[in-house]
């Protein structure tokens, strides 16, 4: 089960806060509507608000800080390369020299948009972990496949997809558990996955995932049987046993949301960008 | 009063036309009554898996016909109909369970018959209390035991309120507990909730609860009966790649060192009781 443990698929904190509450759809609608605020944003005034924005929504989930931030460690050395691209590459006609070394010439302009655009994705990570600490990938899928459902119209099998998803993240786990049995007999008959060059190294995952393509073709097989004969067909005619409700709880977080993006919006435009 | 099922004279080729062909079932008559529970066994290979899924049309016969409550398989219009009266299981529940919720899981058969949530409700209410599950309704399958999973897979039929199950195997990744556990759900489905049931197995100890065994070789039915007529034939059945049951091989060794035991002792029950009696 080494493998296993390693694997954490939108972890998700359970709890009973209204914002836990809240209708998936409301959740990923607010999330995007974020996310798009998001990509506007060319001033720390406005960085400012999102952050107190943010902060507070974390407090009212009551989300541990640590856990909204936790996800980003691995993140960093991406973070920091992306900062460092900018100060260096990124300037301006007018723009003011920091410091040169070298070739490299560090601007004001450059420093700016560095600070921007780190900020951006990790403002990007951190509301997208907020939706998924706070929803279960279960209500997520529902919600999903409901905001989906008017583009069936134009021809796009959204419960399809949604249901691809669903079993997609059952098999995460048997996979996984499947791929730390190859591996384990490979090891058994003298295998040894950390020697050797890269090259050697990368040749012995073809013993590895050969056979677990093969059982994964074989229960996608299985699996088919198994569900036509429970008469699935496809999305048409399906029903669901569990309804979407939006409640009071949801009005409230929409008229929040829509205050919000209208205060965002008359920042964006009032306080004029440095580039 | 028509048998729920019934095979007539139904032959299945696999490769059909390939020069490999392989002649899985070979005019196979066979009828399946209302409200019994059926074992049938025989050596891998024998053809019980193609038999079974002829039964709700998975697959469809090459020569024969199929008939579930007078519905052939082999219209494609009676498929649906079909699939509601007679339920599958199978043999490895990690490859037919598909949601991470076993109460979503166990709701995926009704919804696709398209029920209102409220009736879906309570077609799962009913399936998690008959097998015994309500604790578990939140787990992940994930989470559960071999046996747990497939009275999961067992309760997923169930909800969809099927005349019959046909169940292929349900007991053969199964530790002895798990096994114990889903045989025990199966017997209580048929006797108490009156559901016609088919049982593919492999273990002599689980045909002998049933009311009538029939064993296959090589796509032909070789021998039918109760399991206590099927049993005294010993050496056809050890011909046929089997065994007998437990209790009947200890009755037979006690007799072979001159103990008087009846003939037809199949279950453990039945030999207990008469050891009993010799004190």
């Amino acid at each position: 089960m080494e493998l296993t443990k390693n694997i954490t698929l939108g972890i998700y904190l359970p709890g009973e806060t209204s914002i836990h509450r809240l209708d998936p759809r409301t959740k990923i609608i607010a999330t995007t509507l974020l996310i798009i605020l998001l990509l506007f944003i060319r001033s720390y005034e406005a960085y400012g608000v999102f952050f107190i924005f943010t902060a507070a929504i974390i407090y009212f989930a009551g989300i541990p800080p640590r856990f909204a931030l936790c996800g980003l460690k691995p993140m960093l050395p991406v973070l920091i390369l992306m900062w460092v691209f900018q100060l260096f590459l990124y300037s301006t006609p007018d723009a003011e020299v920091l410091f040169s070394w070298f070739i490299f010439t560090a601007t004001d302009t450059g420093l700016h948009m560095g600070n921007m655009i780190t900020l951006r994705v990790l403002f990007l990570f951190t509301v997208t972990t907020m939706l998924t600490l706070t929803t279960s990938i279960v209500s997520l899928t529902d919600g999903l496949e409901s905001l989906l459902n008017p583009l069936r119209k134009i021809g796009l099998p959204s419960q399809e997809l949604v249901m691809t998803m669903v079993i997609a993240l059952r098999f995460v786990l048997i996979l996984a558990e499947e791929l730390d049995k190859i591996v384990k007999a490979q090891m058994a008959r003298g295998v040894a996955f950390d020697r050797g060059n890269f090259i050697q190294k990368t040749r012995k995952i073809f013993p590895v995932f050969l056979p677990l393509f093969i059982n994964a073709f074989k229960r996608a097989e299985e699996l088919i049987v198994a569900m036509e004969a429970r008469s699935y067909s496809g999305g048409k005619g399906r029903t669901k046993m569990k309804t979407l409700h939006m409640g009071r709880v949801d009005l409230a977080a929409g008229g929040i949301m829509i205050l919000y993006a209208a205060l965002m919006v008359f920042i964006l435009f009032s306080v004029s960008p440095r580039i | 009063m028509n048998p729920l099922i019934e095979a007539v004279d139904l032959s299945y080729t696999y490769r059909a036309g390939s020069g490999k062909e392989v002649q899985a079932l070979n005019g196979i008559n066979l009828q399946v009554n209302r409200g019994e529970i059926l074992a049938i066994t025989g050596q891998n290979g024998s053809g019980k898996s193609t038999l079974a899924r002829h039964f709700n049309g998975l697959l469809t016969p090459k020569a024969g016909k199929v008939l579930v409550e007078g519905l052939s398989v082999a219209e494609k219009e009676n498929i649906p109909e079909i699939r509601k009266i007679v339920g599958m299981v199978f043999q490895n529940p990690d490859n037919q369970l598909i949601s991470s919720i076993v109460e979503e899981d166990i709701a995926f058969g009704p919804e696709n018959l398209g029920l209102t949530p409220a009736v879906i409700r309570d077609r799962v209410e009913y399936a998690l209390e008959t097998l015994g599950l309500q604790d578990l309704r939140s787990e992940s399958p994930n989470q559960l035991s071999e046996g747990q999973k497939q009275l999961v897979a067992i309760a997923g039929v169930i909800a969809m309120k099927p005349r019959c199950i046909v169940l292929d195997e349900p007991t053969a990744h199964l530790d002895p507990r798990g096994r114990r556990g889903v045989l025990d759900s199966i017997l209580h489905l048929n006797r108490e909730e009156g559901i016609t049931t088919v049982l593919l197995t492999h273990f002599m100890n689980e045909a002998v609860h049933c009311n009538r065994m029939i064993v296959m070789d090589q796509g032909v039915i070789k021998m039918e009966g109760s399991p206590g007529e099927v049993f005294r034939r010993r050496e056809q059945i050890i011909s046929l790649g089997l065994d007998l049951p437990v209790a009947a091989q200890l009755a037979r060794g006690l007799r072979s060192r001159g103990i008087e035991v009846p003939e037809d002792i199949i279950q453990t029950e039945e030999i207990i009781d008469c050891l009993c009696r010799l004190k």
